[in-house]
């Protein structure tokens, strides 16, 4: 293993000042050292990375409805405030975020790394970012939730060989609802869809109203989410508003599940409604 | 004083160790003539082994310690450990968040350090006057007893461990329930200090028999 012994670089600064101003005392309490006052994500530069910048409660709420991992989330509560640390990748990919061309096709990150180096912490640094630029942030907690410990599974009613997940796909939209809530008044469908009997959207509605629809009706939330994904991306090409997809746990979309069917075999990922839906919005041909 | 050679494999002219750095650091002057002479001894005398669970550091606290011996189970050093450690965070983590709730002028008297309730806690549950089976014809007298400072501290925190153990509701976990009992004792609440009354007033109405007491 190869610890390293160099300073992190905010207590560089503080020591390299100090050698070079020797006659002037050391003024910097420890507080201006590892904390900075901007709180805009856009403006984040080098000299800010290391510190940790502020996100006001009432932001946290509204922006991460269910983004933070659990550990920071005691953090919130427990101290009232919320400080993310301004790490490098986040910087690296806010220039290519800004300097992205809307034109060509999305360019899909990976941002990778050992357990407990701040990968989770970063997405939501970049997520934050999006949001206070006004993009629509379609963000996934945590791919796992939906490929493991899912108690029912249904068949699903518009392709018999799939399986919905009626639990998580509802405590997804409840939380995109909070977190888009401006967004879903605007877009409206471009088909119309048919729920059930007696249940329909028609064409220019909403997309409200289809979140309104999974939520109210939990058999079909599976069903509304993929409709969702769909009407988004249609709307992305046509350039009306900027999207941002975000998933925790990409690699549970490609991995195997611990789910069975009702006959003990194994389900595979492409076989559950949500993760096959979410593959499509993995492509990059929107 | 006699020591009980008996059951330890060192004869008694060992000494214990001794740990706290400072008395060493001084410098000759300021040591007074019985620390003075003490140190001469140890120079001299042949002393115990130190065992591992004895430290010099700052962070080493020896009721902590006791209390996570009487907490483990089956030489499960390292589980005792962690549910100490927290037991101790759930304490900071919930009077951090009264201080953050609680007006200005009720800032200064919540309590943050964990440290200092737990010991103020074991204090509060300590019993002043026990309890002692004595055989007078035939028949045995609980004679109230005035109790040892090692003998009150095990009560107390044995009392604690078995209230934990015993009395939770299905799925709370130990630190939690520890660190519930614990703010209560600090307060003097809770049913340990209703323990620690009882006894007191078994003793107070045994008073009758406490001259069988020869000691």
């Amino acid at each position: 293993l190869d610890h390293g012994y160099a300073l992190h670089t905010t207590a560089k600064d503080c020591f390299s000042s100090l050698a070079s101003q020797d006659a002037q005392t050391l003024t910097e309490t420890p507080r201006e050292v590892f904390y900075t006052s901007e709180n805009d994500p856009a403006k984040h530069a080098e000299h800010h990375e290391g510190r940790h910048y502020s996100i006001p409660l009432e932001e946290v709420k509204a922006v991460f409805p269910h983004g933070l991992p659990p550990r920071f989330q005691q953090q919130i509560k427990t101290f009232n405030e919320a400080y993310v640390m301004v790490r490098k990748p986040a910087l690296e990919l806010f220039t290519y975020l800004k300097s992205s061309n809307f034109a060509h096709p999305a360019v899909r990150y990976v941002i990778y790394g050992e357990r407990g180096t701040g990968k989770t912490m970063t997405l939501c640094h970049v997520i934050h970012f999006c949001a206070r630029q006004g993009w629509l942030v379609l963000h996934i907690p945590d791919a796992h939730l939906w490929v493991k410990n899912c108690r029912k599974l249904m068949q699903s009613s518009y392709n018999k060989k799939r399986l919905d997940q009626p639990l998580q796909a509802s405590a997804w939209l409840k939380n995109f609802k909070i977190s888009n809530e401006r967004f879903l008044k605007e877009i409206k469908t471009h088909k119309k869809y048919v729920w059930g009997k007696r249940e329909s959207t028609e064409e220019g509605s909403p997309l409200g109203e289809v979140v309104e629809q999974g939520l109210a009706r939990v058999r079909s939330a599976s069903d509304a989410v993929g409709v969702v994904l769909k009407e988004l991306r249609q709307h992305c090409q046509l350039g009306a508003f900027r999207l941002l997809v975000a998933v925790d746990g990409v690699n549970a979309l490609w991995g195997r599940t611990t789910l069975k069917k009702e006959d003990r075999s194994p389900v595979s990922p492409e076989e559950l409604t949500l993760v096959y839906n979410l593959r499509k919005m993995m492509m990059n041909n929107w | 004083r006699l020591t009980q050679v008996r059951w330890s494999r060192y004869s008694p002219s060992f000494l214990e160790p001794e740990v706290n750095k400072e008395l060493y650091q001084k410098p000759q002057e300021e040591l007074s003539e019985e620390e003075k002479a003490k140190l001469e001894l140890r120079a001299v005398r042949l002393i115990k082994a130190a065992p591992p669970s004895l430290s010099s550091s700052v962070f080493g606290d020896p009721m902590i310690s006791k209390f996570t011996n009487m907490m483990m189970k089956d030489g499960n050093k390292v589980l005792a450990r962690s549910l100490m450690a927290q037991t101790l965070e759930a304490i900071k983590r919930k009077q951090l968040e009264k201080y953050h709730k609680a007006p200005e002028a009720e800032k200064e008297t919540i309590e943050c350090n964990p440290y200092v309730i737990f010991h103020q806690a074991l204090k509060n549950c300590q019993p002043i006057i026990g309890l002692s089976s004595i055989t007078r014809g035939g028949k045995t007298y609980q004679v109230p007893v005035p109790l040892k400072d090692n003998r009150k501290r095990f009560l107390a925190m044995k009392w604690l461990i078995t209230e934990c153990r015993e009395n939770k509701k299905r799925r709370t976990l130990m630190p939690e329930k520890l660190s519930q009992e614990l703010l209560q004792a600090f307060k003097n609440e809770g049913p340990i200090i209703k323990k620690k009354h009882m006894l007191h007033k078994m003793a107070e109405a045994n008073r009758a028999y406490a001259h069988f007491r020869w000691w």
